[in-house]
């Protein structure tokens, strides 16, 4: 390691981690019981915990690390179509039905893998379908057919 | 009862034809989970918790299954070491350093038969292990009150943290979060919800799987986005040879010793199969290693790891099972499995579902003996599991996380919970802070807040309680001794360690 490296990443998280701890332990200090059955009560813990974080994100802050490698651009850009993907399939899977929603994941997945759209259609269609068919018929595990579907 | 007895009634519950089926399952999809890079057991035995819950399966049925994915996974781990150069998991990272170049010099059917036979020892001896020695610390833990369970928790953290990662603070970092998502929730010391924000989602607390599988799961699909390395062998030919009688007698003793390493390493909470093997790699280096040849093929070099590996992971179910208190990601995700079956693990187990023990530890040593004959004969198919492309291998995983969350709700706010988790671990294992002690804290969480308030209730208020015995002041110490031990020695802060999970 000759470059200097930077010791941004840990001193942010330091920072974000010590807002947690202020947060939680002012959330916590807000927690009253209507009656007390036993002498430390529902905030005693939370209080210590937040105490803790507040103490190791200074550490965190004062003491960092260098920075990891970051991926460059390139794979940030497919990771968050990655997460895009992900959020839009927890929207699609009841309205879509499971075969539907699934093929079509599993090949933008597979296209961000590296497979071209025919094979990760192709794919994503034989997964869904081998997937359902073991689910729902081989362990009785129900999956959702679709809403906008007739039937 | 004496263990003969007790090890009797478990074998008539593991017997039954459903738990003998599932030990099968567990050890099948153990190796095959083992054997894919880029899938661990913590991940394998996340992604299977939801299918077993779902399929209403009595909790020692599952347990068998989902153990049997945990130390199956030891022994598929080493098929991709030894002809990729990849580990599989993380507990089979030192079987790369003799396996590939035994490979390379085209022994690679030898290496497998070899690793396979260790595994199993090692294994095998572990379950022997935990036969003779979980009854006695059970009937031990049994005199722990709560101000020694809270330090026994305090210990498992502070060895963890120790343990999980380069620097130690992070690893604190991480069972406090772990700590935090476990108080949200419905207070049950005083009926009062906390961190819930009003949302009644959240009465019920976070759900444990939710962030079992984002955590890992997710994480690791994520991940896997970064590395092109993970390369997909083109063509792999195994020849599923037997190794030869003088190759394995030279091996046994390094066999036997790496087992004893590896079962105490294991049963240590925080340090599991890739620390157990990496020390016996370099204790059988330094004693047997008399010509150099570790790290050319050297048979000694795979077989140690191998045994030492599947060792820690019999061993590690010692202290999960008789105080309740995991010691590695995997074993904490195993420990909350079993509470969403509504059964506590810890001392009284042992007295009250005493089915759930010794059905478990009965089908290990089924399941080591499947195990054996799985990877003998069928190594090679495998080897050819190796050959699944990448672009269909992982966005499968995915399908499957997303299958075990929904089943268990059939909510889009936990899949949408899941991947935001997803992004905390990978911010997580990118920054160096290890997932292990996240799931430790989730799932230890309540026990350690109702200890606490226990033994305070105990003393009327006063915080002395928690240090006055012998025993709470010898795990005390022993958590300190833990936390100060990377400082005080280079053997362990020196070198650098793969991510326990």
């Amino acid at each position: 390691m000759t470059e200097r490296k930077s010791h941004k990443s840990d001193r942010i998280t330091g920072v974000l981690l010590l807002l947690l701890s202020l947060g939680y332990g002012f959330e916590a200090l807000r927690l009253e019981a209507d009656f007390l059955a036993d002498p430390l009560g529902p905030r005693a813990f939370p209080l210590l915990l937040a105490a803790a974080l507040g103490l190791f994100s200074l550490y965190l802050i004062f003491k960092p690390d260098p920075d990891p490698d970051w991926p460059p651009a390139r794979v940030l850009l497919g990771q968050l179509a990655m997460l895009v993907s992900f959020v839009a399939y927890s929207y699609a899977l009841a309205p879509l039905g499971f075969l539907l929603a699934t093929t079509l994941e599993m090949a933008v997945l597979s296209r961000l893998f590296g497979a071209g759209w025919r094979r990760g259609f192709l794919g994503g269609a034989g997964l869904a379908l081998g997937l359902y068919v073991l689910f729902v018929f081989g362990l009785g595990i129900p999956l959702p057919l679709g809403r906008w579907w007739p039937g | 009862m004496d263990v003969l007895s007790l090890l009797a009634h478990g074998f008539s519950v593991a017997l039954t034809p459903l738990n003998l089926f599932l030990a099968f399952a567990g050890a099948f999809l153990g190796t095959l989970i083992g054997a894919l890079p880029g899938i661990g057991p913590v991940n394998g035995v996340a992604i299977l918790i939801p299918i077993a819950y779902a399929l209403k399966l009595p909790p020692e049925s599952a347990l068998i299954l989902l153990a049997g994915v945990y130390y199956g996974a030891e022994y598929g781990g080493r098929i991709a070491s030894i002809l990729l150069n990849v580990p599989g998991d993380a507990g089979a990272v030192i079987t790369t350093l003799d396996g590939y170049p035994m490979a390379q010099k085209g022994k690679a059917g030898e290496a497998l038969a070899l690793s396979a036979i260790s595994s199993f020892i090692g294994g095998t001896l572990a379950v022997i292990g935990l036969t003779l020695f979980a009854p006695y610390l059970a009937e031990w833990a049994i005199k722990f009150g709560p101000a020694e369970y809270f330090a026994l928790m305090v210990f498992a953290f502070t060895t963890l943290a120790s343990l999980a990662g380069k620097n130690p603070v992070k690893a604190l970092i991480a069972s406090v979060f772990g700590l935090m998502l476990a108080t949200v929730g419905i207070d049950p010391g005083s009926g009062v919800p906390r961190f819930t924000f009003g949302e009644m989602k959240l009465y019920d607390g976070v759900d444990f799987l939710v962030v079992a599988i984002g955590l890992f799961a997710i994480s690791e699909v994520l991940t896997l986005m970064e590395h092109s390395y993970l390369g997909t062998a083109q063509r792999i030919k195994v020849q599923t040879k037997l190794v030869s009688m003088k190759t394995f007698m030279a091996s046994l003793w390094s066999i036997l010793r790496s087992s004893l390493i590896g079962f105490f390493i294991g049963v240590l909470p925080g340090a599991g199969a890739s620390i157990a093997s990496a020390v016996a790699y370099t204790t059988e280096k330094r004693l047997v290693d008399h010509e150099g040849t570790f790290g050319t093929g050297d048979p000694r070099g795979v077989a140690a790891p191998e045994a030492a590996n599947n060792a820690a992971s019999g061993g590690a179910m010692v202290p999960m099972l008789t105080l309740g208190v995991p010691g590695s990601g995997t074993t904490a995700v195993l420990l909350g499995a079993l509470m969403m079956f509504n059964v506590t693990p810890g001392p009284l187990i042992f007295q009250q579902r005493p089915e759930i023990v010794w059905g478990l530890i009965a089908s290990m040593y089924i399941g080591n003996v499947m195990l054996l004959v799985l990877n003998l004969p069928l190594v090679g198919l495998f080897a050819r599991i190796l050959t699944i492309p990448r672009w269909f291998l992982v966005p499968a995983i995915a399908a499957l996380s997303f299958i075990g969350v929904y089943a268990v709700n059939n909510s889009a706010f936990d899949l949408l919970f899941m991947t935001g988790i997803g992004v905390v671990g990978y911010l997580m294992r990118k920054a160096g802070f290890p997932l292990a002690p996240v799931i430790l804290g989730l799932v230890l969480g309540r026990l350690m807040e109702v200890n606490l308030r226990r033994a305070l209730a105990i003393s009327g208020g006063d915080w002395s309680i928690l240090y006055a015995s012998p025993l709470s002041k010898a795990l005390w110490a022993l958590a300190l001794l833990s936390l100060l031990f990377p400082y005080l020695t280079g053997f362990f802060g020196s070198r650098r360690r793969p991510p326990d999970v």
